[in-house]
């Protein structure tokens, strides 16, 4: 299953960059592809193109803020968790997101 | 983990012109975020202003406290502006670690009256500054404080240094010379004066051109001479007035946006404040700086001619019960007008048709 995911919490210098690795980890583990975009102090780092979005089965949106250009997921499968859920149990995010 | 793999001099300078290229989006990213401060500041000034007598001292709050507090909140939105504009340009550019130095230097720009213009190099500045801090290959125990402590004091102190040594100093200079000048100019040919006050008001929108030939006007009322305020006070109006109006005129032209800011540039005109024709200048300053001056200018000449004075150090149809001359003020601002709205709407058909072509 091919997952896009953006991960992105207030400060956006540790958490966001954890859970992205995370969720890299439990994906590789699963037998998912995934690409993970990290919205951080730095900004959209390793954004995701519209073909990636295009192509995901799932999109994992791992906030504690809002997530920015939102609309690109419009129609798509989304779940939502809090970027903590996905640094402490990502395989229970992704299996239980269905994937 | 995302990881930005230091990349080699040569394509940092490459990706560097590849932004130059792109100033106009990173300016329309900075104008987008803008025009809501434009438009609600603008309007309550506007409302402000309307309410209350218009006297040969300019508007009178001193009877109606309620219309000072909007006057107040209005200014402050406006105030934000330029401020906005710049973190928004070094925004685009730079993403969030670019917005703290725009901010700061959009600030700088607004106090030693650098205008939008300012506002905008300040921007740019903060971006670019930004950008190339990010392409440093830094170690990895220090990546996690450089978006929140290292690139903003160290981007801020650039630009802030750059933005107060090297163009607030010279402003300063040059206005006074500028300031000169126009007192010289006061005493030759006055259709030459006021092609130069009308393509001043109109050049940066209330910044610090517009500001030494409004304060020259101001001025010369003190003198007994209301000529000069009366060739201001039509330009003062006519890029807004002008810009609202082709939006109005050529709907197709301009994106919806755009035409929102046009009918708060309308309100913002009427009651004379040149600042509503900023978001169009900022977007594509090009086109519309030029045309805008020469709409002023002919509407100054036609006052200037008409006779028209102006006894309020304020300008727009609002000052219109304090103007000698009206019929003449009204034609003045009627006809640069015009000229404002059939120019740039020519030019944006001409740009969209090339486009068109090219593409």
């Amino acid at each position: 299953m091919r997952i896009v995911a953006v991960t992105a919490c207030p400060t956006g210098i540790a958490h966001t960059y954890m859970a992205a690795a995370q969720l890299e980890k439990a994906a590789r583990r699963l037998g998912h592809e995934i690409k993970v975009e990290t919205q951080g102090a730095m900004g959209i780092e390793n954004q995701l193109s519209a073909s990636d979005i295009a192509q995901a089965d799932l999109v994992v949106l791992a906030a504690g803020i809002a997530v920015r250009e939102r609309e690109r997921f419009a129609g798509k499968r989304i779940v939502e968790v809090p970027v903590q859920d996905a640094i402490k149990d990502p395989d229970r995010v992704l299996s239980a997101s269905g994937a | 983990m995302t990881t930005s793999t230091p990349r080699p001099a040569g394509r940092w300078s490459a990706l560097l012109g590849a932004h130059l290229a792109d100033t106009r989006r990173y300016l329309l990213s900075g104008v987008s975020y803008a025009i809501p401060f434009v438009a609600c500041g603008g309007i309550l000034i506007a409302a402000a202003i309307a309410f209350v007598p218009m006297t040969p001292a300019g508007p009178d709050f001193s009877g109606a406290p309620f219309w000072k507090l909007v006057l107040d909140i209005g200014t402050v939105a406006f105030s934000l502006l330029v401020p906005v504009l710049a973190g928004y340009i070094a925004f685009g550019i730079a993403d969030r670690p670019g917005l703290v130095a725009g901010f700061v230097g959009g600030a700088i720009a607004n106090q030693v009256g650098a205008g939008f213009l300012g506002g905008i190099v300040a921007g740019l500045l903060a971006g670019f500054v930004v950008f190339w801090i990010k392409k440093l290959p830094v170690p990895r125990y220090l990546r996690p404080v450089m978006p929140i402590l290292v690139i903003p004091v160290i981007s801020s102190l650039a630009v802030g240094f750059l933005m107060f040594a090297v163009i607030g100093a010279p402003i300063k200079d040059a206005m006074a010379s500028l300031s000169a000048w126009l007192a010289v100019m006061s005493t030759g040919n006055r259709i030459v004066l006021a092609v130069v006050l009308g393509s001043m008001i109109a050049f940066d929108m209330g910044g610090p051109v517009n500001k030494v030939a409004f304060f020259f006007g101001a001025a010369m009322i003190k003198e007994g001479n209301f000529a000069i305020m009366g060739a201001c006070a039509a330009a003062i109006c006519i890029p807004p007035l002008g810009l609202g109006l082709a939006t109005v005129l050529g709907r197709r032209l301009w994106s919806e946006e755009e035409r929102d800011a046009g009918w708060a540039a309308l309100a913002m005109g009427m009651i004379g404040i040149t600042e509503g024709a900023i978001p169009f200048a900022a977007a594509d300053p090009v086109r519309v700086i030029p045309t805008i001056m020469a709409g002023s200018a002919v509407g100054s000449v036609i006052a200037m001619l008409g006779g028209v004075g102006d006894h309020a150090p304020h300008g727009g149809p609002i000052v219109l019960p304090v103007v000698d001359n009206r019929l003449a003020y009204l034609v003045a601002i009627a006809a640069g007008c015009l000229v404002v709205a059939l120019a740039i709407n020519a030019l944006r058909r001409f740009a969209a048709g090339r486009a068109a072509r090219e593409a």
